[in-house]
């Protein structure tokens, strides 16, 4: 549904968006992930038509977003980051007046307007004047624009930025429910919303495209190399019993606490060390207590990768 | 065409419920109404044709400064202020023409301004049918007057959005409309009172043709409405609103 080729974007001598690519399949959500400043925003304008792109080419529903605008626009709807205002219109005749300028026809408006008020869950601020709801309010009152015409492709640009922590929750499950009909790209600098939500992830940092893949599987990627295990014994010998694992590169002990050491260690790629280290420490007679891969945290391996160290750029 | 009709309607629904709006029509109509007392007061009192009245009537200075200072005002937030607040890029995102929208808040202005100036039709009844004149107007200049007001603002108003289209800053919108609108009406007179143009026929032709006051006094006032002058507007008309569908695909170009 949406095709990005060697998208470059350039405002004079700043390259916004350097040579991305990447593909939105039907049904998909995607979350567009990276830092502020990455180049999200730059890239979601250029896919709504909103700026041209300065070489390379996208497609939304099969429509050139240079060449055919128009047709693209029609199959999209966008919430963007700061969702402006009309204060003088009511949040139901901002969305009527939206309804009919995307061409809902005028027989089934009312109708669309409710349905896009009730998945975006604003029907209590339905007669408020558009400038003062909240700005979670008027966050999902952008949503529910994005959503009246009931467009193929979603395209929300930061949609719970600012929103307290009920709302978020809100907003997820209302993303989370639209993939039945949609195909959506969001964008987000939060890393938890994006792991809960979308079913894949496209990560992004100084306008390249740094990793692309399931949330979990990253994840993995980056971390297959790494153990952590508890045991029932000391620190010392804990860390002398794991020395003799083939493979192993460096172990951190994690102190000691009511008779249990734990440790970190970082092994070679390839093999199976957490398999290693169990029977290493069953051979040695003691009792393991825990053994799990070392799944680094979304937020480190987001680090990571945004800044070009310890975890490899996963394609 | 739905979404210059659906930009239409929105744009003149914030027309009606903005205090701007309603502040223009109130301060118009008291300057206005003191205006036209006085000058009916001097035509009794002089006992001087009642046909000059509604000509006369265009000289005054609520009518200079609707045509000087409103269209700027009505038009300064057209596109400024939608880029102010960001809403031009929901606008621009949405499944609508660029000119369908240029057209839609044009006309929004224009059928305000219109609206600004209906009750001076009242004006018209009164001075028909009033007890204290005894006045045959005469409908035809009326007309002609009407139209050529017209016409000059929907010029004035294409500047307009053409020139808010061009800043996110609405007074800097205001302020360039008002430039035009002060060197559109002046600058022929004070170019021709300036320079000597007796010898130069075609600077003189240009400036004659381009004296929008004069034009006003000698033609539309009277009655006599010209298709050049006509062709003239409405061609003004068009080519700002053109200007202004460019200005707004500008972004779109790379």
């Amino acid at each position: 549904m949406i095709a990005v080729s060697d998208l470059t974007k350039k405002y004079g001598a700043f390259v916004a968006v350097d040579r991305l690519s990447f593909e939105v399949t039907r049904g998909e959500i995607v979350g567009f992930l990276g830092p502020n400043g990455a180049g999200k925003t730059t890239t979601i304008r250029v896919l709504t038509g909103y700026h041209p792109s300065t070489s390379g080419t996208a497609t939304l529903a099969g429509f050139d977003v240079a060449k055919d605008s128009l047709s693209v626009r029609k199959n999209l709807g966008y919430l963007p980051q700061e969702v402006p205002i009309y204060p003088e219109l009511r949040v139901v005749e901002y969305l009527r007046y939206r309804a009919a300028l995307k061409g809902v026809p005028a027989k089934g408006r009312k109708l669309a307007v409710e349905r896009a008020m009730d998945k975006a869950a604003i029907a209590d601020v339905a007669r408020k004047l558009v400038g003062n709801v909240s700005h979670g309010y008027r966050q999902r009152v952008g949503l529910a624009d994005a959503l009246v015409a009931n467009p193929p492709i979603l395209i929300l640009d930061e949609p719970t930025s600012g929103m307290d922590p009920n709302q978020r929750l809100r907003i997820k499950q209302v993303v989370k429910d639209l993939a039945a009909e949609h195909t959506v790209l969001f964008s987000s600098h939060i890393l938890a919303e994006v792991q809960d939500v979308s079913s894949r992830v496209i990560v992004i940092h100084r306008g390249r495209l740094r990793a692309d893949g399931k949330p979990h599987e990253l994840l993995a990627q980056g971390a297959s190399s790494r153990v952590f295990v508890a045991a029932r014994t000391g620190a010392q010998a804990l860390a002398a019993a794991l020395a003799p694992v083939p493979g192993l590169l460096a172990q951190a002990s994690d102190g000691e606490a009511l008779g249990i050491a734990r440790a970190h260690c970082t092994f070679a790629p390839g093999g199976d060390p957490a398999a290693a280290v169990g029977a290493q420490l069953l051979a040695a007679g003691i009792a393991v207590c825990e053994l799990r891969p070392d799944l680094p945290s979304l937020e480190s391996w987001f680090h990571a990768i945004t800044e070009g160290c310890e975890v490899e750029t996963v394609r | 065409m739905n979404g210059a009709w659906v930009t239409f309607k929105k744009e003149l629904f914030a027309y009606l419920v903005s205090p701007v709006s309603w502040l223009i029509a109130v301060l118009f109509y008291l300057m206005r109404g003191y205006e036209l007392s006085r000058l009916v007061a001097h035509f009794a009192d002089n006992r001087l044709d009642q046909e000059l009245l509604p000509t006369l009537s265009y000289g005054l200075t609520s009518t200079f400064l609707m045509v000087m200072l409103v269209p700027g005002i009505l038009t300064m937030r057209c596109f400024a202020e939608e880029r102010r607040t960001g809403s031009i890029e929901t606008l621009l995102t949405a499944p609508v023409r660029d000119v369908d929208v240029v057209l839609g808040k044009w006309g929004a202005a224009a059928v305000f301004y219109g609206l600004l100036w209906l009750p001076s039709v009242l004006v018209l009844h009164v001075l028909e049918y009033g007890w204290f004149l005894d006045a045959d107007l005469a409908f035809g200049p009326v007309f002609a007057a009407y139209l050529g007001m017209f016409l000059l603002a929907g010029l004035l108003l294409a500047f307009g959005c053409f020139a808010s289209s061009l800043t996110d800053n609405v007074l800097l919108a205001a302020l360039l409309t008002i430039i035009f609108c002060f060197g559109l009406l002046r600058l022929p007179n004070l170019v021709a009172g300036s320079v000597d143009v007796a010898g130069n026929y075609y600077l003189r032709e240009l400036l004659d043709k381009l004296d929008v006051m004069r034009n006003f006094a000698e033609w539309f006032a009277r009655g006599l409405i010209d298709t050049s002058q006509v062709v003239f507007y409405l061609g003004g008309i068009g080519f700002f609103l053109f200007l202004t569908g460019i200005s707004l695909q500008s972004r779109r170009i790379a």
